[in-house]
């Protein structure tokens, strides 16, 4: 659904993001895909052991806390940093920040393999789930429970408006795979883009409903949660705080891709990007602290104790991203653009962690820490993650990269396993301009 | 072309009529919602000033449940330290180190007129019979979340953490007793009638009268659960204050009904997010109109197909 090709005129940057390319040239299944492979493997077995055994050989959850990382890091934290869809999408399609359509292809699909992972563990993670059946019928919610405003606008979020935004780079593949699938595929697109409206708006309402409910998951916990975070506001910082992530994560992992493989990096998009990014966290450390001294709970930021700590600890971290991001658009360092990225993301994990882990305070004895078990199988399925992610920015056409790429991989795909077949290529009056001449079909 | 402001106002004017009247129709129908003592409230009267912690009712409330006693503390005793996934009654004793004032304590469910635990259960697994009042559990609805063990502010339900097929433990008054004209477990054995059943006004009415006959004897001369939390069903007195016992000081409000309020009238009848969600619609056909139109402009322009 995303798009590279919105500027009017001749981009005078040879870096500027024109086209989504696939990463051609490097194999997908490496080191590091198997050491991957290996972690995933590991998580599954572990998982077969806990359906088994149940929940406390496993993890460090007792009848004090809960709730274990895999509910409040890999879901609360993970589907922050995968709002991509959500926060870029918003600023992109309804604010019409034009030049952020050449990431939306990443954000897209970071967040779906986010949501996709994190409710795969939340299945883990529940007692029961083979009563989850009663997500089928509406009458049986229980419509006024945040979880349970959760669960069912997370499961349907995922797999249908944003499953059915991923679904353009396939059908662009098929497309170009073999030229007898192009009418089919073109009639599949072109039903596509008549429903675009309605699930690109649904796939902005329903992520704004869960991300904020997720906040207010913790509102019933009353005074359990420290006053540093508990506020009647906390839906709606739960929401700005997935906002600046998601950017970061977003725009990060392109910064970081465009350096693993060598590409041009459009600094008109970026700068846009963090500009936004900044505004962000700027917004919201300010609601965070008018919020704070409002309530009267500035003192007990300055005791000494891991409450203070951690709250120091997270509002150094995005303010130190807000700053570098800010000052990167006047140097155009990109190292500072990165850096303020991976900061106040790293700063957003905390704040989104701890209303119900490290903030949460069940009774003055309690202690939580995640077993051994715990730990590999929620690593297991953030690797999940980051397998389906470069398996699919390898195959299919997620990355943006200047036009040249896109030539250069036409040329590359040329005598080998395809993403452009040349069969037919040239046949529907799309001309590639370096190869026009140079290449006859075969 | 960013949006314009002419267009946002009209947009956020279109989306914003509507939203606040469905807001002001939602809050005025959850007012109407708020809740009421179910017609025949049953409850306990636990007077923590009768009790001697003899922990008869710890037995007698595993017994009638037909859970297996917990000897896990030394492989003898029916000797809980908690509630647990084995129990759902539990004696404990509050002793200072200064050797002030001491008090045993009994810990069940409180069936709340408001509960928590059943405010946050996705699929209403823990519910409130509308009659008794009765707070309990429905294994055929439980996902397992463990919200409620989050939720609840006295910290009552219990998850069991081992074996493939867990399951919630919380006192249900023995509702399966009551059908039968029993009296919950607990109350059978007590020998000194420190805890005590029966329909909820009338154990408020004899609390009341305890109160004045024995001017002093209770700490404020409160009765804890009478307004506490919205009110509860089992009531308590006490001669140590009640935080101390582990019953927190929540005010008259219930805690879904205090903190709950705004997701409450976010979601009434889904009425605020169908209108954004007509707004949103709008907004973003504007937008792929002409995104698709720079597309196939540029498309004529670079000879590739566009990349939608």
């Amino acid at each position: 659904m995303s798009d590279t090709l919105t500027l009017n005129h001749r981009p005078k940057d040879e870096n500027a993001w024109e086209r989504n390319v696939p990463v051609y040239g490097f194999p997908v299944v490496n080191g590091f895909f198997l050491l991957l492979t290996s972690f995933v493997l590991i998580a599954l077995v572990l998982t077969a052991y806990r359906e088994l055994a149940g929940l406390g050989p496993v993890s460090g959850m007792n009848d004090a806390f809960g709730w274990g990382i895999w509910k409040t890091f890999n879901v609360m934290v993970m589907t922050a940093l995968g709002s991509g869809a959500f926060a870029v999408g918003i600023a992109a399609w309804v604010f019409r920040r034009k030049r952020l359509h050449t990431l939306m292809r990443m954000s897209l699909l970071t967040s779906f393999l986010a949501y996709a992972c994190g409710l795969l563990l939340l299945g883990v993670d529940a007692g029961r789930p083979w009563n989850f059946y009663w997500i089928v019928f509406p009458w049986k919610w229980n419509m006024h429970s945040p979880l349970a405003e959760v669960a069912i606008c997370m499961s349907i979020y995922a797999m249908i408006p944003l499953a059915i935004e991923n679904i353009p780079p396939v059908l662009e593949r098929l497309w170009y795979f073999d030229s007898r699938l192009r009418p089919g595929v073109e009639r599949i697109e072109k039903r596509l883009h008549s429903v675009f409206p309605y699930v690109i708006a649904a796939a902005y309402l329903l992520p704004g409903m869960h991300q904020s409910s997720l906040g207010a998951l913790m509102l019933l916990a009353g005074e359990r949660v420290h006053p540093l975070w508990q506020t009647p506001w906390l839906p709606f910082l739960y929401l700005g705080a997935a906002c600046f992530m998601s950017f970061g994560c977003v725009a990060g992992t392109t910064m970081l891709c465009c350096l693993v493989w060598k590409r041009g990096m459009d600094m008109e998009v970026l700068d846009e990007a963090a500009r936004i990014t900044s505004w962000l966290i700027f917004g919201w450390l300010g609601l965070r602290f008018a919020d704070i001294i409002f309530r009267g709970a500035l003192l007990t930021a300055f005791r000494v104790d891991r409450f203070a700590d951690v709250f120091w600890l997270e509002i150094l971290l995005v303010a130190a991203g807000g700053y570098l991001l800010h000052r990167s658009l006047k140097t155009h360092d990109k190292q500072h653009m990165f850096l303020g990225y991976i900061l106040s993301s790293l700063g957003g994990m905390i704040y989104r962690f701890s209303p119900t882990t490290l903030a949460f305070r069940p009774n003055p004895q309690a202690l939580y820490f995640p077993a051994t078990i715990e730990v590999l199988v929620s690593l297991g399925f953030i690797c999940l993650g980051v397998l389906g992610f470069l398996l699919a920015v390898k195959r299919f056409a997620i990355l943006p990269a200047p036009l040249h790429e896109w030539h250069s991989m036409a040329n590359y795909f040329r005598f080998r396993r395809p993403y452009i077949r040349w069969t037919g290529y040239f046949k529907f009056g799309y001309f590639g301009e370096d190869e026009s001449e140079s290449v006859s079909s075969d | 072309m960013a949006i314009t402001r002419r267009e946002l106002i009209t947009n956020i004017a279109k989306a914003g009529v509507p939203a606040a009247i469905a807001v002001t129709a939602g809050a005025e129908m959850l007012q109407a919602e708020t809740l009421s003592v179910p017609s025949a409230a049953v409850g306990l009267l636990y007077d923590a000033t009768k009790c001697i912690g003899c922990k008869a009712c710890v037995a007698a409330c595993a017994e009638a449940n037909g859970t297996a006693p917990d000897t896990r503390g030394d492989a003898l005793h029916q000797a809980p330290s908690d509630l647990n996934d084995l129990t759902r009654n539990v004696i404990k004793l509050y002793k200072p180190a200064d050797g002030s004032q001491f008090s045993f304590v009994k810990r069940q469910c409180m069936h709340c007129l408001d509960p928590a635990c059943a405010a946050g259960c996705p699929f209403q697994a823990l519910s409130k019979d509308p009659v008794t009042g009765i707070v309990s559990w429905t294994a055929d609805k439980c996902i397992g979340c463990r919200y409620c063990t989050i939720t609840c502010p006295y910290h009552i339900p219990r998850f069991q953490w081992v074996g493939f097929n867990p399951r919630v433990t919380k006192c249900e008054l023995c509702s399966d007793r009551l059908a039968k004209g029993l009296k919950p477990g607990c109350t059978t054995v007590c020998p000194t009638g420190a805890v005590i059943f029966g329909p909820r006004p009338v154990l408020i009415l004899d609390a009341k009268k305890r109160i004045a006959e024995n001017p002093g004897r209770y700490v404020e001369n409160k009765i804890y659960g009478e307004h506490d939390n919205g009110g509860t069903q089992a009531l308590y007195l006490s001669r140590v204050p009640f935080e101390k016992l582990g019953l927190p000081e929540l005010g008259e409000e219930s805690v879904p009904e205090r903190t709950l309020r705004w997701q409450r009238r976010f979601y009434q009848y889904f009425a605020l997010p169908a209108v954004l969600y007509a707004g949103l619609v709008q907004v973003i056909r504007k937008s792929l109109k002409g995104h698709e139109n720079e597309l196939h402009e540029r498309e004529k322009q670079t000879g590739l197909r566009a990349q939608i």
